[in-house]
């Protein structure tokens, strides 16, 4: 079995995970991340796209909107081009009134959270679409941000400051010394199996820190830990149609489908949040689609007629505090779970729950008992450092196009909903570790528009096909090289920066030891990515999406008869993922 | 509000110029009819392959391909619309598709059975009917295959499909070719090169790059645009001067093969005297006594009325826009308000895969009719619910076209049965 030896292991791609990585790799820890699949896969990936200000937890959970405030101002800096500075309203709707308002608004000064009430006249000058029977707007600085792009430009940071970030590559089992019965017992590692290669690796670390968010008690358990964390889904819609430039929140207690963000070309109204058995059970329920377009109604009149483009849920886990000594890292909003201290076994801390817009802090309290537990304290420096990528300034809507344009690469476009040209697609296949097309629709935004794949997922098996012909394309799943000689992932969404790149004849090969042929075969990409996109529109389809979705099968059956490609019977990594993810339902109402 | 109602003009008004639409008015046409045909749009025939799929699968055994479709019509259920059409009037219908498009100068060619035509993925189409430019495909013939693409087309990529004829034993490599050799354009759109192959010179370089790199006894396919307005000569040019058989692949849209067809169909229409209305959508219908009074059309100017002795509606179902839907689960026929036979509930719409072997159970649905291709009673098939209104193509029930690749069958030949019907009155 391949060994490797490190002081620290993470478990977990996501936000939080990454961010530890990037915080105790500055801090000069030797760091090894594991992720199952690809950097974002989980809730990270799936999330409603709001670079929270707080105000939305200023009465419910005060420390929570601190928090929020406070890590919503270093963002900004350290993470520049992965946030608009879209702001945000809450407003109050004619279902809305009674005294939250006020309360709304001492709980932003106890908090530090800046509000100022606008004119309604002045809120719909700037978002005319709004519903103009509001009776109050409060302006906070609310942003949207772009977790796929955030994480892997983190990922880089963690990368260019040493460490090694493993993706494809799923933990089994812990390396446990001692007995349960004598006391104590330690962690001393993960045993992983790397799906891309298809063989195990054994990681040997002074500390592992579980950072798996609503899969974090079944690595405690693992370790015969039993903590509770129940998984909450929560469920999104986006439609086809920005409506907004500022995100707008209802202004009462937190509750479902009251926020709409405005996250690049769409608007996402969300969430539900319902409990579930299972972290990876995400099948989307009619009614909830019914409720976000009910709910989106009642902020902007008409917009659940607007064509809708996808739905997703992501899982927050919910934990439950069973510990009874009290212990400073139990009274976060994120929990900290010292497991030498709460369970005598060495060697091995928790990391879940809280917001994406707080992993840095997260990460920093993570890594401040990780130095603790191997006797060292050094001092954290994230919220100080930018990320790779910064350069380019705040994101803003129209960057593509502006690129597009002053380079005249019209005739590059290969994904035309989202503004994908070939360089960009064919920069991210050959050095961001790839193995399906679900990782690239992830890096460039491949597919993600109304036509949801219709057009790009065809080209993109043909340009991926060749690259692997050519014999250039990594996919290579977790052989990570050194930052110095890296494609820079933090630009990966910059049409301007991804021109006159090498031609894809002279690539990386040489540093890339080959994959699998299974994780070539162009025929297994395509029938996963149609599949992946196919789970996202499936609980949305009708109307002009239905039509959309015909013309897809049109394309896809009758034009080139996919279906009836060889290697149909073959499995691929996710093959299996997909399938668990679809099945229909038809809970019209909520249980 | 002010509308305008046009009375009498047509003994027929087809809505939808689709393939069914169009068979439709140039059959009634020829019988003498006078035919109106409107379109809110392009249609489906801008997306397709450009060849007329008759049956390719059956829903019961859809892993292989049917072999001959005229064998296999007696083995579809009762309510298949080829079943109440019967096969004597399918063979009728393809005949006369096969005369028009040879008299329109884009002659189709049978094989015996269906043809089996390498796809922009390398996978084997099964079809009845292809334009002749991309017979020399058939993958049941053994000669190698040299697959041809051009660097920077984004819509085929020669590699894969090489790659996948060979994994089915169909011998097969693949080239490049500069795009410049076509056209050195910022548009790389398929209709705008096929239109730039048109030009004598460029064809003759492509011919002239063809050879050096064809092998002897090898068939070249290409992705098909190789001419638009003279595709025959520019074929016929091309082939001469590479020295090979050449076929054409069909690509993503927009289609090039379909819209070939589109525009030869359009002429022979013309030369009909069928006016053919494009921009014009029909938005509902007036009904009195069991009869079509008239259908309500919206264009830019003005609601207008229009009325004629009968009506087709050939609005193709959901990839036409004759369908419309909403996420409640309600499903609506546009124009006539028709019953439709789609699963009551959204939930029911889908199965888990997008690439379902039995295909989605929404897309089973339609509007019912009679054996004469009349919209009929949810609960009497024989009865037609308007005296004088009929359809035809993608808006009928009872098949999946798409799945089970019949769609330019169904179309052709329920079209073509209801100009027969008008005929005979
Ligand atoms: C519906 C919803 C909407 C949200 N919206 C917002 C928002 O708008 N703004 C905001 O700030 N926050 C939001 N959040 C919260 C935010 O998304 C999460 O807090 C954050 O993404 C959690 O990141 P994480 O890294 O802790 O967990 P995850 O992103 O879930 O990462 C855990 C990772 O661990 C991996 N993993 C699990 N098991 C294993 C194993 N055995 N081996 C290897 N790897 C494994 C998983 O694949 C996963 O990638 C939202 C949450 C939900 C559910």
């Amino acid at each position: 079995m391949k060994r490797i030896e490190t002081e620290i292991l993470v478990i977990g791609g996501g936000a939080t995970g990454t961010g530890v990585a990037w915080d105790a790799a500055l801090r000069g820890f030797k760091v090894v991340l594991i992720e199952r699949r690809d950097l974002t896969h989980g809730t990270t990936g799936r999330y409603h796209g709001l670079l929270h200000s707080g105000g939305r937890y200023v009465v419910k959970d005060p420390q929570s909107a601190v928090e929020c405030i406070h890590e919503n101002r270093i963002l900004r800096k350290t993470h520049a081009h992965c946030i608009e500075d879209t702001g945000g309203f809450f407003v109050v709707t004619p279902e809305d009134e009674g005294p939250y308002p006020d309360k709304f608004v001492e709980g932003c000064a106890a908090t530090g959270v800046p509000c100022h009430e606008i004119s309604i006249a002045a809120a719909l000058r700037r978002e005319p679409l709004l519903n103009p029977r509001i009776s109050r707007v409060f302006e906070v600085p609310d942003g949207s941000s772009d977790s796929f792009l955030a994480t892997h430009a983190t990922a880089q940071a963690a990368r260019q400051a040493g460490a090694q970030l493993l993706i494809y590559h799923e933990l089994y089992s812990l390396i446990i010394e001692g007995a349960a019965e004598n006391g104590t017992q330690r962690v001393l590692g993960a045993r992983v199996h790397d799906a891309a290669k298809g063989h195990d690796v054994e990681i040997r670390a002074a500390l592992t820190i579980n950072a798996t968010g609503a899969w974090a008690g079944q690595v405690t358990a693992m370790a015969g830990i039993r903590i509770s964390v129940i998984p909450g889904k929560g469920t999104m819609v986006a439609m086809n149609h920005r409506a907004l430039n500022t995100v707008v929140n209802r202004c009462k207690m937190p509750a479902d489908g009251d926020i709409i963000v405005p996250v690049h070309t769409v608007a996402v109204i969300g969430t539900t949040d319902e409990r579930v058995a299972d972290p990876e059970n995400l099948r989307i329920e009619p009614w909830e689609v019914n409720l976000m377009l009910e709910e989106g109604d009642k902020m902007v009149p008409g917009l659940s007629r607007a064509r809708v483009v996808r739905a997703w849920a992501g899982v927050r886990p919910l934990y439950q505090e069973d510990y009874a000594g009290a212990s400073r890292d139990a009274t976060r909003k994120f929990a900290l779970l010292d497991h030498r201290e709460r369970h005598n076994v060495a060697g091995f801390i928790t990391i879940t729950g809280g917001k994406w817009t707080t992993f840095r802090l997260m990460a920093e309290k993570t890594v401040d008992m990780a130095a603790e537990h191997l006797g060292t304290r050094r001092p954290c420096t994230t919220a100080s450092t930018s990320v790779p990528g910064t350069q380019q300034g705040a994101y803003w809507l129209g960057h593509r196009l502006h690129e597009i344009e002053e380079n005249a690469l019209q005739g590059e476009l290969i994904c035309e909903c989202e503004l994908v040209t070939r360089a960009m697609l064919e920069n991210a296949a050959r050095q961001n570790p790839t193995i399906t097309l679900d990782d690239l629709r992830r890096d460039v935004r491949l597919g993600m528009g109304p036509c949801q794949g219709g057009f790009c997922t065809y080209r993109a098996v043909g340009i991926v096909h060749a690259l692997g012909q050519a014999g250039v394309w990594q996919g290579d799943a977790g052989h990570q090289t050194h930052a110095a000689e890296e494609w820079d992932v933090a630009m990966m969404q910059s049409p301007a920066h991804n021109v006159a790149e090498s031609s894809p004849q002279q690539g990386t090969a040489d540093r890339a030891e080959t994959c699998t042929p299974r994780l070539f075969n162009p025929n297994l990409l395509l029938r996963d990515f149609l599949q992946e996109r196919w789970k996202g529109v499936l609980p949305i389809l009708w109307g002009r999406q239905l039509k959309q979705e015909r013309l897809d099968e049109l394309i896809y059956l009758a034009v080139l008869n996919a279906d009836h490609l060889p290697d149909a019977a073959l499995t691929s990594p996710l093959s299996e993922f997909y399938r668990f993810d679809t099945t229909p339902n038809d809970k019209e109402v909520r249980a | 509000m002010n509308t305008n109602t046009s009375r009498g003009e047509a003994d027929l008004l087809v809505i939808g110029a689709g393939l069914s639409g169009l068979m439709a008015a140039w059959q009634a046409a020829r019988a003498g009819l006078r035919v109106h045909v409107i379109a809110k749009g392009a249609p489906s025939l801008h997306w397709t392959a450009g060849t007329v799929d008759v049956l390719g699968y059956m829903a019961a055994a859809s892993a292989t391909a049917v072999a001959d479709p005229m064998n296999a019509l007696s083995a579809l259920p009762g309510y298949h619309p080829y079943s109440l059409l019967g096969a004597a009037q399918v063979r009728a219908a393809l005949a006369d598709f096969l005369a028009l498009t040879e008299a329109a100068g884009l002659p189709y060619v049978q094989g015996d059975g269906n043809w089996l035509l390498p796809s922009a993925v390398g996978a084997l189409r099964p079809t009845w009917l292809t334009p002749q430019a991309q017979a020399a495909g058939d993958a049941r013939r053994t000669a190698p295959m040299l697959i041809v693409g051009f660097s920077g087309l984004r819509d085929f990529y020669p590699h894969l499909i090489a790659e996948n004829l060979g994994k089915q034993g169909v011998p097969a490599r693949a080239a490049m070719l500069p795009l410049e050799l076509i056209s050195t354009a910022r548009d790389r759109n398929a209709i705008h090169l096929a239109h730039a192959l048109d030009e004598p010179q460029r064809h003759q370089a492509l011919g002239r790059a063809l050879r050096q790199l064809v092998q002897p006894g090898e068939r070249i396919g290409l992705p098909a645009l190789l001419g638009l307005e003279d595709h025959g000569a520019t074929w016929a040019a091309l082939q001469s001067a590479a020295g090979a058989a050449l076929f054409e692949i069909p690509m993503l849209p927009p289609s090039v093969p379909g819209t070939r067809l589109f525009q030869a169909i359009r002429r022979s229409l013309r030369d009909l005297g069928v006016r053919v209305d494009m921009g014009i959508e029909a938005i509902r219908s007036h009904t009195a006594a069991g009869r079509i009074e008239w259908v309500e059309t919206a264009t830019s100017a003005r609601p207008m009325r229009l009325s004629a002795a009968c009506y087709l509606l050939a609005s193709g179902g959901v990839l036409g826009g004759g369908f419309d839907s909403d996420h409640t689960g309600r499903m609506r026929e546009v124009v006539f308000d028709l019953p439709l036979t789609v699963p009551q509930r959204r939930s029911h719409w889908f199965r888990a895969e997008f690439m379902h072997p039995a295909g989605q159970p929404v897309f089973q649905g339609g509007v019912a009719v009679t054996a004469a291709m009349q919209p009929c009673h949810p609960d009497d098939p024989a009865q037609p619910l308007y005296a004088n209104l009929w359809a035809a193509g993608g808006v009928l029930a009872g098949a999946d076209p798409i799945q089970e690749r019949s769609l330019e069958g169904i179309a052709l030949t329920s079209g073509w049965a209801v100009a027969q019907a008008l005929a005979r009155r």
